[in-house]
């Protein structure tokens, strides 16, 4: 046991940090404020990403057979965390990288893995996660959205919402029913996932307005959209097991600790440079603050490691997804009573933080959906069946 | 970074839980506010599990490692000062036990009824004061610890030292470490409680209300344990503060949730909850609690002023 970095590592980090340094815009953090899903982050991945993969550091966990060089998952995970941290200049392309290539090369067919990975690889595919639904969000089991069989393909109709990049997307990972009516299973089994083109005729895509940034929630309607079997990963009823292995490599993608942790920095200099560092009661908060950041990167670091050490999966990431949850809002908390006009006009950067910080529990699934699960997985408790 | 033992570590918790064994089945006799493990204080003094930290190619995480491991037991023994802080001291291995108490002398100290040395740690040094000799007077209270004090340090023997930040860093690793097995055991006991405690015809642990102010215990568990372990492996100023201080913030949600889950029962003495959070109680006031250490941590990676 020990909890220091190689020097590769330490190189490795540093080779991301003058990157970023000498890449970004001189204006980054402004550009940045609307977020990862904004329709400037979304444009500028496409050059960010491409740039990444000039230098072999857009995919480099990857298995070398699929592009990649197979390097280390703490490798991967310093990439993620230094991203994350800056801004997530690679927008909506994080997502690729972390769980939709590897999701496609678990589960797809050999032409899915052509079609859709080498786009991946080049820095220019923008997916979508067709996921959360009008009564279907953190249950998403309840989805509704219908995928009718037809000659060749599927049918789809229904409406999805709260989807992250969707105007800008190039392809959907969507999930939808094949209905009861149809032959579909109920419950988890009737789920189907379609790698649906965003250009097909019937799909129209609304932004929503919203509180954690422009351009970055949708609602997208489709109207008899045709989805070719082709199109279709993994088999009917193998969904939710795609969908789990897809959500797990999600929940621990995100360093929002790390964020978190230098915006946290970044506030204690501006209130020393007010004079208000000798408060103790600054202090005091700050601290407390700074343990939460703390106390997410040990967990989330004990996620990496087992990911690291080959171990099976297990429901820690759900432990560590409620840590991080718990560092994002004790730093926002910290920053909207302690410098308040940074959220009047007055910082971008602390408005990027807030509006992160408000999402933190419930983008990918409420995070006590996580505590259901470390409840049953992790502690072993009786559920509900055992009335 | 590797969160998994390396092979001398799990060699020494393999041969300390072999010693354990010896001494497992728990207290015997009348419910008690805490049981000193006497037998076991001497079989870890004889087996130098506590001098691991003074041993060439060891230091203070292996002796972290051992803290929170004896502190799951419902029997208490000085472990943590001698193994993390006493190395510190101008003491030879097994010059133990070891009390601690943090400014004024004749304040209630963890220890010292059985203790040979007092150490008390003011502002800017320390004293370690010899008891040999030396009556001491017991105080009772809820705490699950031997709590005693002096009258004065009049007539003893005193070393002043001047090596305060250290010790003080070590105090907040061997918190750390000794909450964090504390919380281990509180929370299994917990848990093993509402598995089978059934109400309104279903186990406790069923209901979501307790599920999932559970799953936050173990999040807090979890937490404190990498936490004091990272803090004893690179022995920094802001790892030891930032440790000691979310274990101490978290303390009271923690024990409170506990006992509430373990209703009646887990007032009375008959039920063992009391033997960890009432260390932990204790804990959460030392150094000044939470905020002491909070403020030391912000000084630690920020600076002063």
């Amino acid at each position: 046991m020990e909890f220091g970095w190689s020097p590769e590592q330490d190189a490795h980090r540093a080779r991301i940090r003058d990157l970023l340094r000498d890449t970004l815009p001189a204006d980054w953090e402004e550009l940045s404020v609307h977020g990862p899903g904004s329709d400037y982050q979304t444009d500028y991945s496409r050059e960010f990403c491409k740039l990444l993969a000039d230098q072999g550091l857009l995919i480099p966990h990857w298995p070398v057979s699929q592009g990649g060089e197979d390097m280390p998952v703490w490798h991967q995970f310093i990439l993620g965390e230094e991203m994350w941290a800056a801004g997530e200049p690679r927008g909506a392309q994080y997502m690729n990288v972390n769980w939709v290539g590897p999701v496609l090369m678990k589960y797809g067919t050999p032409e899915q893995i052509e079609r859709y990975l080498a786009p991946v690889r080049a820095g220019e595919a923008i997916w979508c996660q067709g996921f959360s639904e009008p009564s279907a969000g953190s249950d998403l089991a309840a989805l509704r959205t219908a995928a009718v069989p037809v000659d060749g393909g599927y049918r789809v109709s229904g409406a999805k919402i709260w989807t992250s990049y969707a105007g800008k997307a190039d392809t959907c990972f969507l999930l939808a029913r094949v209905p009861a009516s149809e032959g579909g299973a109920a419950g988890k089994g009737g789920i189907v996932i379609l790698l649906t083109d965003m250009r097909s005729p019937g799909i129209q895509v609304k932004q929503i307005p919203a509180l954690v940034g422009e351009g970055d929630i949708h609602e997208v309607f489709f109207d008899e959209v045709f989805v070719p079997a082709a199109d279709r990963l993994g088999e009917e009823g193998q969904a939710w097991e795609i969908i789990n292995f897809a959500l797990a490599n999600e929940r621990t993608g995100i360093a929002r600790y790390e964020f978190s942790r230098r915006i946290l920095d970044r506030a204690v200099e501006k209130l020393k440079d007010e004079g208000r560092w000798g408060d103790p009661v600054v202090q005091d908060r700050a601290g407390r603050a700074l343990m939460l950041c703390e106390a997410a990167r040990m967990l989330v670091y004990r996620v990496v490691d087992a990911k690291a050490h080959g171990s099976p999966p297990d429901a820690y990431p759900s432990v560590a997804r409620w840590a991080v949850v718990q560092a994002d809002n004790g730093v926002n908390d910290f920053l909207t009573e302690f410098l308040p006009d940074g959220l009047l006009g007055g910082d971008h950067v602390q408005q990027a933080h807030h509006q992160r910080a408000i999402a933190a529990g419930v983008a990918s699934g409420a995070a006590e959906i996580q505590l259901n699960l470390i409840a049953r997985r992790w502690l072993e408790l009786p559920g509900e069946a055992r009335r | 970074m590797n969160y998994e033992l390396n092979d001398d570590q799990a060699g020494i918790l393999a041969g300390l839980d072999q010693l354990l064994a010896a001494h497992a089945g728990g207290p015997s006799g009348e419910p008690e506010n805490f049981f000193y493990g006497a037998a076991l204080d001497t079989a870890l003094a004889e087996s130098g599990f506590l001098d691991i930290a003074r041993i060439d190619g060891f230091g203070p995480l292996d002796a972290a490692l051992v803290v929170e491991r004896l502190a799951r037991l419902p029997q208490v023994v000085e472990a943590a000062a001698s193994a993390l802080i006493a190395p510190l001291l101008p003491l030879e291995p097994g010059e133990r036990p070891l009390a601690l108490v943090s400014g004024d002398a004749t304040r209630p100290a963890r220890f010292l009824p059985v203790a040979r040395h007092l150490l008390v740690l003011r502002q800017n040094d320390a004293l370690l004061v010899s008891m040999e000799g030396t009556s001491i007077e017991p105080v009772e209270s809820l705490m699950a610890y031997p709590y005693g004090r002096l009258d004065s340090l009049n007539g003893l023997s005193a070393q002043t030292l001047a090596n305060a930040v250290d010790i003080r860093r070590r105090w907040r690793i061997a918190l750390a470490a000794e909450a964090a097995g504390c919380m281990a055991a509180a929370l299994d006991t917990v848990i093993e409680h509402v598995r089978t405690r059934q109400a309104f015809g279903r186990p406790l642990g069923a209901f979501q209300a307790i599920q999932h102010r559970l799953a936050m215990a173990a999040e807090t568990a979890e937490s404190a344990k990498w936490l004091a372990f990272r803090a004893a492996w690179s022995d920094g100023e802001a790892d030891a503060a930032i440790a000691a201080g979310f274990v101490q913030e978290r303390i009271a949600r923690f024990t409170y949730d506990l006992h509430q889950f373990s209703g009646a029962m887990g007032l009375t003495l008959e039920f063992p909850l009391h033997l960890w959070t009432y260390r932990l109680r204790a804990l959460a006031g030392e150094l000044g609690g939470a905020s002491m250490q909070a403020r030391a941590a912000a000084q630690a990676v920020w600076g002063v002023a």
